[in-house]
């Protein structure tokens, strides 16, 4: 095991650790295993040529995707010397990014339960542990922190100098501490008062409403001032600022640069410092509660109403062809339902589906009203559910239970376009369909019925869309890759998608300004449609499938 | 059944619910110096949650459990250092080697990495597993695994070892291997609490058998003891008359003509 520079620099505050009650050496191991392990997230059949390759290398690689994201902050940062506003609306779009980030890649640290029996069996104190588990994230997060502002730092240290770079970096570094302890305990919250397979299930739904919430804060800062007029805004103090961590984050800088020592500038500091270092008191304080109620995770006391045969069953004969197709579309269907890793990895991304639409056509209302709105067809903004597409498909490969897959080694026949088609057809109705469902019923709504033929060719194009990402992802049998395979190199691929995407709705938008061209389209994605689901799921069982 | 001198576990009326069930209901035990208790019953009978609520993984339950003569409550850990354990479930890091394990094992017990590291290898040896002591744990078959943990649980010199289900995988010259080293254990006054469904087992390394049912103490005593209060002949004959079940061959039998009757329909 490599010993890591961040070890020896955490060393340096020993002392602090010590003074939580953490015994010092006991995290440092735990926190170096932890690390090991990390750069070694290689699968397991290769154990010896793993050994040979470089370690972390995909986590570095996503850190470029930080970097080059990052460099959307830098105007906000460089423009102006509207510190307050502008700083809050960095540290806004920071947090938000960090959040997501954290609640959808570090909630199972956090949540581990396997850590508890290997080590809390031993003699380690559940604080020594949850400290090192917190270290463990926080190491990331701070990494990626960096990487997300890096371009927006080097900016502001020439356009504002040394001492706002400092500020800056100060404050970004307090802003960590205080998602990662915020969201702890809020789990800890949750964890209190719920328990087993229950609480799994709250956790799981609460990440996901987290996500959503924090898309529509983030929104919110951007409101606060009136974006248009960015450079000579004043900014008007209202009481319920004080309740918005980002502006928090702005005073320092508008406090120390200006020396603009009005009241709320004041407080808005005495926040952003106070804060993150009061939450850490109270977590620490709280932690060995914390590793005790993880311990619920294991519970259950829920059982399954086992219905006869249910309208799964029902639902999977009207729309399959073959037995096989059918039994391939209830198995996918149960397990998109009860398998949480997998709705923690897609359902975020359904949120989104549900709310990007809305937020471009609320921007748009906001400029020119419903009567702007209608002609200039902001409807498309629905066009954004599609993104949720490329997720399903490539996520219905991947399970926590991925062993489970010997299965489709041992039953007698090995039709992979019945396996296929099945589970797309599940995951169409099961994810896509309500979702559409509920979309199509609000956009109606608000349009006043005017969009129903373009929501049936919307219907048609996911269907296709569908199709035309199953064929350009990585094959893989459902449910048959440990989630650690997830998301490798796959970002191109999915921009592309976005691309055909865009295409698809691009040619809608055409078609809706000529005569009887939405009619044309709609027939010619009928027959697409009938095409590829026909024809598209004709996959060998070697070698294009990963097993 | 008293033992000799002050007993090393104390459980007192112990009780713990999860959510609305009811998983233990009032355990008493007092467990002393060099004894092996077989701790066995059905599944789903409470005993990895008790053992589970000694090693203090489980908290919020009623009564009290005193281990060393420190109620365990008290929130210290001091007295895990001479705790070994091997769980149910034979959770590792995978992605470790055998020497990264245990050493970090050894490590968490207050051990010098030098030290944990030569113990560990030489106790590797033994069990025939040196090959792999610095391949990655995934590479281990389910023995090897569950041989990796037995070394695990001792590397500390335990007093008090928690053995659940320890032989599962592990094969028939390993298991030999392994019993000599629980009665080699027992005279050196080591304390094992041992539990298994194996019941040939149990009944041949245990010097006293706890057997538990519903969350409760049903029969305990050394197997001779049972042996006379039942007039069974074998601890599994025991078991299943303390344990209230007699319909073996009936549910046999009427579980084979389901799978015959399927396949026929099947066939057709």
């Amino acid at each position: 095991m490599k010993e890591s520079k961040v070890l020896k620099l955490l060393d340096n505050f020993k002392w602090l650790f010590e003074k939580f009650g953490v015994d010092y050496p006991i995290m440092r191991r735990i926190l170096q295993l932890k690390l090991t392990l990390d750069g070694r997230r290689t699968p397991t059949a290769m154990v010896d040529s793993a050994k040979k390759k470089k370690e972390d290398n995909s986590f570095i690689k996503s850190l470029w995707f930080y970097i080059i994201f990052g460099i959307v902050l830098v105007p906000i940062v460089i423009l102006g010397d509207n510190y307050l506003f502008q700083m809050s609306l960095v540290f806004g779009v920071v947090m938000f990014m960090m959040i997501i980030t954290l609640v959808s890649d570090f909630s199972s640290v956090l949540l581990d339960l396997k850590d508890k029996d290997i080590i809390l069996s031993k003699p380690v104190e559940g604080r020594t542990l949850s400290m090192a588990k917190t270290l463990h994230i926080m190491i990331y997060m701070f990494y990626i922190t960096m990487a997300f502002i890096g371009p927006s730092l080097i900016a502001s240290l020439i356009r504002h100098g040394l001492l706002f770079f400092i500020i800056f970096f100060i404050g970004i570094i307090l802003m960590d501490l205080l998602i990662v302890v915020i969201t702890a305990l809020l789990y800890l919250l949750i964890l209190k008062f719920f328990d087993g397979e229950k609480l799994k299930d709250i956790i799981n739904y609460f990440q996901i409403l987290l996500t959503i919430v924090i898309s529509i804060g983030y929104q919110v800062i951007g409101r606060l001032f009136n974006i248009s007029e960015i450079l000579g805004i004043q900014y008007r103090h209202k009481i319920w600022h004080y309740l918005i961590p980002p502006i928090w984050f702005g005073g320092p800088f508008e406090l120390i640069l200006k020396g603009n020592g009005v009241s709320h500038i004041v407080i808005f500091t005495a926040l952003a410092i106070l804060m993150p270092i009061i939450s850490i008191i109270i977590y620490n304080k709280l932690t060995p509660a914390f590793e005790y109620n993880l311990q619920k995770l294991n519970e259950t006391s829920e059982i399954y109403n086992a219905k006869s045969k249910g309208f799964n069953h029902l639902l999977s004969r009207l729309v399959c062809g073959s037995k096989e197709e059918a039994t391939f579309f209830r198995f996918a269907t149960n397990m998109m339902k009860k398998e949480r890793n997998f709705k923690l990895r897609v359902y975020p991304s359904l949120g989104f589906s549900l709310i990007f639409p809305f937020i471009f056509l609320f921007t748009f209302l906001k400029d020119g009203g419903l009567d702007g709105v209608v002609p200039s067809r902001v409807y498309f903004s629905i066009y954004f559910m599609g993104f949720m597409i490329p997720t399903i498909i490539s996520t219905i490969g991947f399970s926590g239970n991925y062993k489970g897959s010997w299965i489709y080694r041992v039953i007698p026949f090995n039709n992979t376009k019945d396996i296929f088609k099945g589970t797309m057809k599940a995951a169409f109705v099961s994810l896509i369909l309500p979702l559409y469902v509920l979309m199509g019923v609000i956009f109606m709504i608000i349009f006043k019925g005017k969009m129903l033929v373009d929501l049936i060719i919307l219907l048609l194009v996911l269907a296709l869309f569908m199709v035309i990402c199953f064929n350009v992802l990585t094959k893989r049998l459902p449910f048959s890759r440990p989630f650690e395979e997830l998301g490798k190199g796959e970002g191109v691929v999915t921009m592309f998608l976005v691309f055909i995407l865009f295409v698809l709705g691009g040619i809608h938008y055409i078609a809706t300004t000529i005569k009887y061209g939405s009619l044309l389209y709609i027939s010619l994605l009928l027959i697409l449609n009938i095409f590829g689901w026909k024809k598209g799921f004709d996959v060998d069982w070697d070698p294009s499938i990963q097993e | 059944m008293t033992g000799n001198g002050t007993p090393i576990i104390t459980i007192r009326n112990l009780g713990k619910s999860f959510g609305s069930k009811k998983v233990l209901k009032g355990i008493n035990l007092d467990i002393y110096p060099g004894q092996i208790i077989g701790y066995i019953g059905p599944n789903g009978a409470g005993k990895s949650t008790t053992v589970k609520i000694m090693l203090g993984l489980i908290g919020d339950y009623t009564g009290d459990v005193e281990i060393f003569g420190q109620n365990i409550a008290s929130g210290h850990v001091e007295y895990k250092r001479k705790i070994g354990y091997v769980p149910e479930t034979a959770e590792l890091y995978d992605n470790l080697t055998g020497r990264e394990y245990l050493t970090f094992i050894g490590e968490l017990y207050g051990m010098e990495y030098d030290e944990a590291d030569e113990k560990a290898e030489k106790l590797m040896e033994l069990f025939g597993l040196k090959r792999v002591y610095d391949s990655r744990i995934s590479s281990y078959s389910k023995g090897m695994r569950q041989k990796l943990l037995i070394i695990s649980s001792l590397l500390n010199n335990p007093e008090i070892l928690f053995f659940d289900e320890p032989l599962s995988g592990i094969d028939a010259n390993s298991v030999m291997v392994f019993k000599e080293i629980l009665a080699e254990l027992k005279s050196q006054g080591k304390t094992i609490f041992y539990s298994s469904h194996i019941m040939e087992v149990v009944e041949k390394v245990s010097s006293r058998i706890v057997l538990i049912n519903d969350g409760k103490i049903v029969a305990d005593g050394s197997f001779e003891e049972l042996k006379e209060e039942s007039m069974e002949g074998s601890l599994e004959e025991i078991f299943n008359q303390l344990t209230g079940f007699s319909e073996h061959e009936k549910i046999a039998k009427e579980f084979v003509s389901i799978v015959q009757g399927v396949d026929y329909y099947e066939g057709v």
